[in-house]
């Protein structure tokens, strides 16, 4: 049991590691290909906001300003089976900046689910937050 | 032959001694014309020496300058009553290059201030005049002027007033200013100079010659020094954040490069009047970048001169405020810019996100409950929160603009910081992640003591299935206890994978990230007032009258509350409990631990569950 879930965490962080390299690439630079990581039904929450389907996920990033993303710290673990019933779905958390047009920098974190689906690693879940205060006109 | 008195200070000289009345004269084998020639050779050459001295600008000492004049001075004896002085010969005064004046006047304190100022005031019309920082020294005194004809003026009357005691009065002159320290006393007394000058209608803050004003004459409040800028501009994001516009003409600025951080602290600043300064090349005004500036006047600065021809200087000033419509007082035609709509927006910001609103009484009780635990003396409890099998992993790192040496160092969450970009021995990040429920909750149990800011959280509720629940929380807290001056603000976002258990639910998978707070976020921080936890009762134990009456519904809600907190049961137990006991807090905790010495409490009661409503099925996307 021990040895299957070293494995697994070996390869949560493996997959970690490429998988944002390849996600921030792709939100920075290829947009119009995003929605190719996320499984069809995947939920964004976007500060807040949640978009549901691959399409319009993509949709919602081509309409967003450009941005520039540095990782910081990155952070993964498989998903334990009572919640996923076996299917192997890691959990990625990552904090880092973000700078919009020529915005300054802000902080941010973002955590990830994915999961195997055939021989691609789909997002399933994807909840980003920017650091910054509370809208003080928000609450209605 | 007398020895000559190179090495005394001429201030120190007249603060020990009136040497005016001295009237010997030292006897000289020196030819008058000899010492003529000389005497102008050396005025020349020291009004060099005394422009180069004062080139240094924070140069409080004036020691320091006289020690360059030691070794001409003992060859020409400048010292000397020079009693053939007839000519009235006048040094020059070079006009320096920070603008300021020092003009001291040697035995100025003998004879009435307003007297003085009123003989200045008649001999220098129509210029204007306003000594700035008068400060006494022995028989001398000494002020500052801001204006070059003013000090040359001044130069020129040296012993040319006829005083009523008989002499003429001495004013040396020479460019330079005083060093400056702000304190909490000076703070506030340029705070009240800048209430009278702020107009709340407008927005508009006019600090035109702010050292000019009439009460802060005393303090040497020069905008052109950094350290005072600065202060002002800390002032102004204190107390009216806001503020739409500035007008500092006027002040002799030359540096804007401490100015960096402008944008962030007065984002609404708009109107920016820098006119009749000093600052010498447009590139200056790159530290300003970031502002909205649309009215910039810069007329009257260095800077301007440099320009051949207006549009090349206002295609200069747009690269670096590209908003800017009026420009020196004159309105400038739009730019032509291209039509990509450059002004996409950020979608607003949501407190929470609910996939399904049937979730959120679930997690509100849930994350009510968990920082309650959180934030008390023992966070034991917390071990029913976890799944046996639970994972739980850490990762830090400041916040953009902070680092270890400008903010309360996160010191305590670095050795358990599982940053995979890191981190990269493979055993080490098994070893990083906390694994099962007796491990996390002593290493729960080790972090620092905090309190939660729980208004400040946002919350999103990601995934809500029968198998699970995805949750995000992210807010702030304060960090107590851990050695720092006053307690860290810090903000954490934290990711968690819950499953139901028996009746309630519990942890999987967890990964938290610790930073610390903003300085935006924190002034946001605990500022709606916490309902407090109700305090749970005291433990001692006394006669317990019998209830009079049964308790309110809210009463019980506190009791039920105050029984899960000590007896670590969740709150349909404590409830039950508390009712079999007819309502008496003390009876109900007596009944509670009689039944767990003999093992009778059932293991779900035990867990960190919540009261949820059954799961209807087909109800979750």
């Amino acid at each position: 049991m021990d040895k299957v879930l070293r494995g697994r965490v070996d390869q949560a962080c493996r997959t970690a590691e490429e998988f944002t390299k390849l996600y921030y690439e792709s939100v920075d630079k290829r947009r119009h290909l995003i929605s190719r990581l996320y499984l069809e039904n995947a939920l964004l929450t976007w500060n807040g906001n949640g978009i549901s389907t691959s399409e319009k996920i993509q949709k919602f990033y081509i309409d967003l300003p450009s941005s520039d993303h540095s990782i910081i710290t990155l952070d993964s673990q498989p998903i334990l089976d009572s919640a996923v019933n076996g299917q192997l779905t890691f959990l990625i958390q990552v904090s880092g900046n973000v700078k919009y047009q020529d915005k300054i920098p802000k902080s941010f974190q973002q955590n990830f689910v994915i999961t195997a689906q055939g021989d691609k690693w789909k997002i399933v879940n994807d909840c980003f937050r920017l650091q910054e205060p509370l809208n003080v006109s928000e609450p209605k | 032959m007398p020895k000559p008195q190179g090495k005394k200070n001429w201030k120190n000289q007249y603060f020990e001694h009136d040497f005016r009345s001295e009237n010997t004269r030292r006897v000289t084998f020196k030819s008058n014309k000899q010492g003529r020639f000389d005497r102008n050779h050396k005025d020349w050459t020291e009004s060099i020496r005394a422009h180069l001295a004062d080139e240094d600008i924070d140069m409080g000492n004036t020691n320091m300058k006289n020690i360059p004049n030691k070794k001409f001075m003992k060859k020409y004896r400048s010292d000397s009553p020079m009693p053939h002085m007839k000519g009235n010969f006048k040094r020059k005064l070079l006009e320096g290059p920070i603008g300021w004046y020092r003009v001291t006047l040697p035995y100025g304190n003998k004879y009435d201030k307003q007297y003085i100022l009123k003989t200045f005031l008649d001999k220098l019309n129509p210029l204007p005049f306003q000594p700035i920082t008068w400060q006494v020294n022995g028989n001398a005194c000494t002020f500052y002027v801001d204006d070059y004809k003013v000090a040359e003026k001044l130069n020129n009357m040296d012993k040319d007033i006829q005083l009523p005691d008989g002499y003429r009065l001495l004013i040396k002159v020479s460019t330079g200013c005083p060093t400056v320290d702000v304190n909490a006393a000076m703070k506030e007394k340029m705070k009240l100079a800048m209430v009278k000058r702020y107009s709340s209608i407008t927005k508009a803050l006019d600090l035109t010659r702010f050292h000019a004003d009439p009460d802060l004459t005393l303090l040497f409040c020069a905008l052109f020094k950094p350290i005072i800028l600065l202060a002002v501009i800390d002032i102004i994001a204190e107390n009216i954040p806001d503020i739409e516009a500035i007008n500092l003409s006027e002040n002799k600025i030359q540096m804007l490069s401490h100015l960096k951080r402008l944008a962030n602290k007065l984002p609404k600043l708009k109107v920016l009047h820098l006119g009749n300064n000093k600052i010498r090349d447009v590139a200056h005004l790159d530290s300003l970048m970031g502002l909205n500036i649309v009215d910039l006047v810069l007329d009257g600065n260095p800077l301007c001169d440099k320009f051949k021809d207006q549009p090349t200087y206002i295609s200069e000033v747009r690269k670096r405020f590209p908003k800017v419509m009026k420009l020196d007082g004159t309105d400038l035609p739009p730019p032509i810019s291209f039509d990509i709509s450059e002004e996409v927006s950020i979608p607003q910001s949501q407190q929470t996100f609910l996939c399904t609103a049937e979730g959120q009484s679930i997690v509100r009780q849930f994350l009510e409950q968990y920082f309650q635990i959180m934030d008390s003396d023992n966070r034991q409890p917390l071990l029913n929160a976890y799944h046996e099998n639970a994972i739980l992993s850490m990762t830090m790192c400041y916040p953009y603009g902070q680092h270890q040496k400008n903010s309360s160092w996160l010191n305590w969450y670095g050795t358990d910081n599982r940053n995979l970009l890191r981190v990269s021995d493979s055993e080490r990040r098994y070893k990083l992640l906390k694994q099962g429920q007796l491990s996390i909750a002593s290493f729960l149990q080790e972090m620092p003591r905090t309190k939660h800011d729980i208004h400040s959280f946002t919350v999103d509720l990601n995934l809500f299935t029968p198998q699970m629940l995805l949750l995000s929380v992210s807010g702030m807290f304060k960090e107590l206890n851990s050695g720092h001056k006053t307690a860290p603000l810090r903000y954490f976002f934290r990711t968690l994978v819950i499953v139901p258990a028996g009746s309630g639910f519990c942890i999987v998978n967890e990964e938290v990230h610790i930073t610390n707070a903003t300085d935006e976020q924190a002034k946001q921080a605990f500022k709606t007032p916490v309902v407090l936890a109700p305090v749970p009762p005291a433990a001692v134990p006394d006669i317990v009258a019998p209830a009079a009456a049964a308790p309110n519904d809210e009463v019980k809600a506190q009791m039920v509350q105050a029984m899960a907190q000590q007896s670590g049961m969740n709150a349909t137990w404590s409830e039950k409990c508390l009712a079999e006991s007819e309502w008496d807090f003390q009876r109900a905790l007596f009944v509670f631990s009689q039944l767990q010495e003999k093992g009778v409490i059932p293991p779900e009661a035990n867990k960190f569950y919540i009261i949820l409503p059954k799961y209807s099925a087909g109800s979750f996307r």
